[in-house]
């Protein structure tokens, strides 16, 4: 019989205790942050669902591994061991190693972007459009309308609108669109895939008009999975096996093994051309470190070859996506408004839709998160015109069509009763979100903002207004 | 009655097995890394005194914080563990980790280094030069003469000419956005600095009203030679030493894969809030958030314990006369070293070694692979392919040509010690025979990483008997 559940294909080995906190503390700890749930304390923290990103939980194989390290500086074994799964899985032939994602877009921008550059890409990530524009170039959005309307069923709301591309290569010229960058799956729309006939069709475009494809490979594995699960004529083939056509599509990957490999630091930059890689090398080791071992310990680099490894298995993707698809379900039913399809990493709630009293320029998305650490030490993430930052030109805030929170869910990490934890203390909040009050900058940072900004509630000294006491808790018990 | 063995103050706990090879496969792995040390397989090497970067063992101790790390993105208990073992060493308020020593300079200097700015220190080490570069910055070394001289007896052969950053500092007046002081001083054999000296460099560095940074890799070695050196500090701790010195200064770069006792991470520590914010901002782009910039939970645990194990008194007697036990063996032999022997490694002296080979064939060079395919021994030049080319191109020899055998920390015992030794002796007893090498490709910046060679006359590298 073929079993409808997704029972995690593990069992539990090591622990890490939680702590529970009482309203009176996160009341204090908000206010600390800054109204940011970036800058909490993780001990003040009950359910941790700020990101996937080096959160997960390593197997037993994979610490295994890190007594494996050969951590001598040059040539050591783990860094084959390392590109050995990468060649297979992946299918890049040079590869080097970073101390995480970013590091290799920093190498990856600086190589080939020059000033006066433009970039096209399936939405925008903060990282990734912060090291384009640092290098000089322009993202230039080309993703498919759908990605941006948060109620769309579109299977696959990462797909590039080839359209939008043309346009932009006939505006600018194909000389200066150095890459077409592509995530799969796309972060910012919602953890949404894109279709292995749109990444043909974009590799068929690029080719013709000799543009190289690089893949942000980072949430690639998930991507495979829908592409198995939505796609026609996918359905029979492994997860493995259509990673590698969506890789041998591309010129070249950056990933951030934090994500889809399973380990808690350690990235990569994957090239086919030859040259390329060198100078790419001649920046790793003045950024990162030497190119056999790019700012990683030898047993990081170990754990990440297992980690791939254990990655790709297809008990293990349905199990991590069935997870993040039961959190969505339960959300749904309670008639919060969410991004749907659900992801493959997380639930994205629409603040927007949730919160229609508060305005843009009082942040919805980060007063929501806010409010549900306040209300059940949850801690959650705001993908919204926080996250955007100001345009590079004018200077002005940056309103993307979508302002949601995200609920990311760590591989391997929580279970069941905590993804219900989750869903009925969103649902509380839900209940009372006519009175979660807006935010205003107190601290604004330079580069990426979000990470480090401070807020104070608009009007009010909690962004839950006139909060009778118990009222909440009588919500959370009723939507129980 | 009282002992003069010094012993290893720990036992083993786990080991790594090494493996031998034979010549003909040394010289076959030599070929296939294009003569450059640093593209043979690790695997392929018996010793490797490469460096002492990342390469030490850890400790119980560190291991158990391994398993204690909090892997939250942000605001993880493992950043509090570490800012407070980094403030307790250092004094400094602001605590930013970086993945390693090369990211915290390239985060200081993007930040407060303009093109055209002067950076005196008493010797730039390469990533560090290079960073400095980068900015389009001048990397001034400014050591005292006796660093430059491999036989000369000065107990603190690191030291910085103060009298020549003097005259630096009012002649570039608004160009020198900090100076920096290495301690121990690498480039020069790893020679410790006095205190004496870190305290006038800071006495001008406040005339001047620029700040003083010190690059702390080795900061426990160093203060472990103040403490047998320096006068009135025999009756220190290597702690009370190390946080004087940091009290001279406005903040540190480190990599916590020397005197971190860890294999990966570094930091940036500094007194100047408003400067610490910017460093920041340019942290999440490069690195990762401020409160793991760039490292694993586990990896800011296995640090916060190791800076404290690095300053432990039997630890460092044991550290430095390892150094000191093959010093004299080589020197009872006659080879010519840099002496008195540093602190994380022994150098040999190339240039007085092999004379007869000229220094645009890199002898340093040469000597380095004659180790490798002698005896299975890995060491890095520090000569003329890590600094001889200019910032313009062209082509300086250094002014030393030096072996660096880097001892990492924990891995090897005496009688690996006593390998080395044997290995070294024969090589010099072969020392005439070594032919220079060419360099056959070359990257633009941090060349001696990557570069290819081959033997400059013939297809050996040792000429027949």
């Amino acid at each position: 019989m073929r079993h409808q559940s997704w029972a995690e294909p593990w069992r539990v080995k090591v622990v890490e205790p939680l702590r529970m906190t009482t309203r009176a503390e996160r009341e204090r700890a908000i206010r600390e942050a800054g109204y940011n749930t970036f800058l909490l304390r993780s001990d003040d923290v009950y359910i941790d669902l700020l990101t996937d990103s080096g959160t997960s939980a390593m197997s037993d194989r994979q610490w295994a591994g890190m007594m494996l390290g050969d951590e001598a500086y040059a040539g050591s074994r783990n860094f084959y061991r390392l590109q050995d799964a990468v060649r297979r899985y992946y299918g890049f032939p040079h590869l080097i190693p970073t101390h995480q994602g970013r590091g290799a877009e920093h190498i990856l921008s600086k190589v080939l972007i020059a000033p006066g550059d433009h970039v096209p890409g399936n939405m925008y990530f903060t990282t990734t459009r912060a090291h384009q524009e640092l290098a000089g170039g322009t993202f230039e959005d080309v993703i498919v309308d759908e990605a941006h309307d948060p109620a769309s069923e579109h299977p696959f709301k990462g797909d590039v609108d080839l359209e939008k591309l043309d346009a932009v290569v006939r505006r600018v010229g194909a000389a200066r669109v150095p890459y077409v960058s592509v995530a799969a799956t796309v972060n910012m729309a919602g953890g949404q895939p894109i279709s292995l006939a749109n990444l043909r069709a974009v590799r068929e475009y690029t080719r013709r008009h000799g543009i190289r494809l690089i893949l942000d490979a980072t949430r690639a594995v998930e991507n495979a999975w829908f592409v198995q699960q939505r796609e026609a004529g996918q359905g029979d083939r492994l997860v493995a096996e259509i990673l590698l056509e969506m890789c041998d599509l591309a010129d070249g990957a950056t990933m951030s093994g934090k994500k889809d490999s399973l380990v808690n630091i350690g990235g990569w930059l994957g090239l086919r051309d030859e040259r390329l890689a060198e100078r790419a090398r001649n920046l790793v080791v003045l950024y990162e470190g030497l190119h056999t071992y790019g700012g990683l310990a030898g047993r990081d680099m170990e754990a990440m070859a297992i980690g791939i490894e254990e990655s790709v298995r297809e008990e293990h993707v349905r199990s991590r996506i069935g997870q993040v698809h039961y959190l969505g379900r339960k959300l749904a039913e309670a008639g919060v408004p969410i991004v749907r399809p659900v992801g493959g990493h997380a639930v994205f709630l629409d603040a927007a839709a949730m919160l229609p009293h508060l305005p843009r320029d009082q942040f919805p998305a980060q007063a929501l998160a806010a409010a549900l650490y306040l209300e059940s030490g949850i801690r959650a993430m705001e993908r919204g015109a926080v996250s955007a930052g100001r345009d590079a030109g004018s200077g002005e805030n940056r309103y993307p069509r979508l302002e949601l929170v995200r609920l990311t869910i760590p591989r391997r990490v929580y279970t069941q009763a905590h993804m219900d934890v989750t869903a009925e203390s969103v649902a509380a909040v839900h209940e009372a979100r006519d009175r979660v009050r807006g935010l205003r900058f107190t601290y604004e940072p330079e580069f990426l903002r979000f990470f480090q900004a401070r807020f104070e509630p608009v009007g009010a000294p909690s962004p839950f207004a006139e909060r009778a006491e118990g009222e909440l808790g009588a919500a959370a018990a009723a939507a129980r | 009655m009282r002992f003069h063995t010094i012993i290893e103050p720990f036992r083993i706990k786990t080991v790594e097995p090494i493996r031998q090879t034979t010549e003909a496969e040394r010289a076959a792995a030599l070929a296939a890394a294009h003569h450059n040390v640093f593209l043979l397989k690790a695997g392929d090497v018996l010793i490797d005194l490469l460096t002492d970067s990342g390469t030490g063992a850890m400790s119980v101790h560190q291991w158990s914080g391994m398993m204690k790390g909090d892997e939250s993105y942000a605001g993880a208990r493992s950043f509090d563990v570490f800012e407070r073992a980094v403030r307790d060493v250092t004094g400094f308020a602001h605590v930013i980790p970086t993945h390693q020593g090369r990211a915290a300079e390239h985060i200081l200097f993007g930040t407060v280094v303009r093109p055209g700015d002067v950076v005196p220190n008493n010797t730039h080490f390469d990533t560090t030069r290079a960073n400095v570069q980068d900015r389009e910055g001048v990397a001034l070394d400014l050591p005292i003469p006796a660093g430059h001289q491999p036989e000369a007896a000065h107990p603190f052969k690191g030291n910085m000419d103060v009298e020549a950053l003097e005259r630096t500092l009012c002649e570039n007046r608004g160009r020198v956005p900090l100076v920096m002081v290495t301690v121990t001083n690498n480039s020069e054999g790893g020679q410790p600095v006095s205190l004496g000296n870190v305290r006038a460099v800071s006495d001008a560095c406040r005339r001047h009203g620029v700040p003083l940074f010190i690059d702390a890799c080795r900061f426990a070695e160093n203060a472990w030679f103040v403490k047998m050196r320096e006068p009135g500090y025999a009756g220190h701790t290597p702690l009370a030493i190390a946080r004087e010195m940091f009290a001279l200064a406005d903040g540190c770069t480190m990599s916590a894969k020397k005197d971190g006792m860890s294999n990966i991470g570094g930091f940036l520590a500094l007194n100047d809030g408003a400067l610490a914010q910017r460093c920041r901002t340019r942290l999440v782009l490069t690195e990762g958030f401020p409160t793991y910039g760039g490292l694993a939970g586990y990896d800011l645990e296995a640090i916060a314990v190791g800076l404290r194990e690095a300053l432990d008194e039997d630890y460092l007697r044991y550290r430095i006369r390892s150094i000191e036990y093959l010093g004299e063996k080589l020197l009872a032999a006659g080879v010519p070293i840099v002496t008195p022997t540093g602190g994380h490694a022994l150098y040999l002296d190339a240039k007085r070694w092999l004379w007869h080979v000229p220094q645009h064939e890199y002898p340093a060079w040469a000597l380095s692979l004659v180790l490798y395919l002698e005896g299975g021994i890995r060491a890095a030049e520090i000569g003329s392919v890590m600094f001889g080319r200019q910032p313009d191109g062209s082509e300086r020899p250094a002014e030393l040509e030096l072996v660096r055998l880097a001892f990492p920390r924990r891995v090897y015992t005496q009688s690996h010690v006593d390998y080395v030794a044997e290995v070294v002796l024969h090589v010099a007893s072969l020392a005439r025979r070594i032919r220079g090498v060419r360099m056959t490709a070359a990257p633009p910046v941090l060349r001696h990483f990557t570069a290819h060679f081959a033997p400059a006359h013939g297809a050996l590298l040792v000429a027949p008997a």
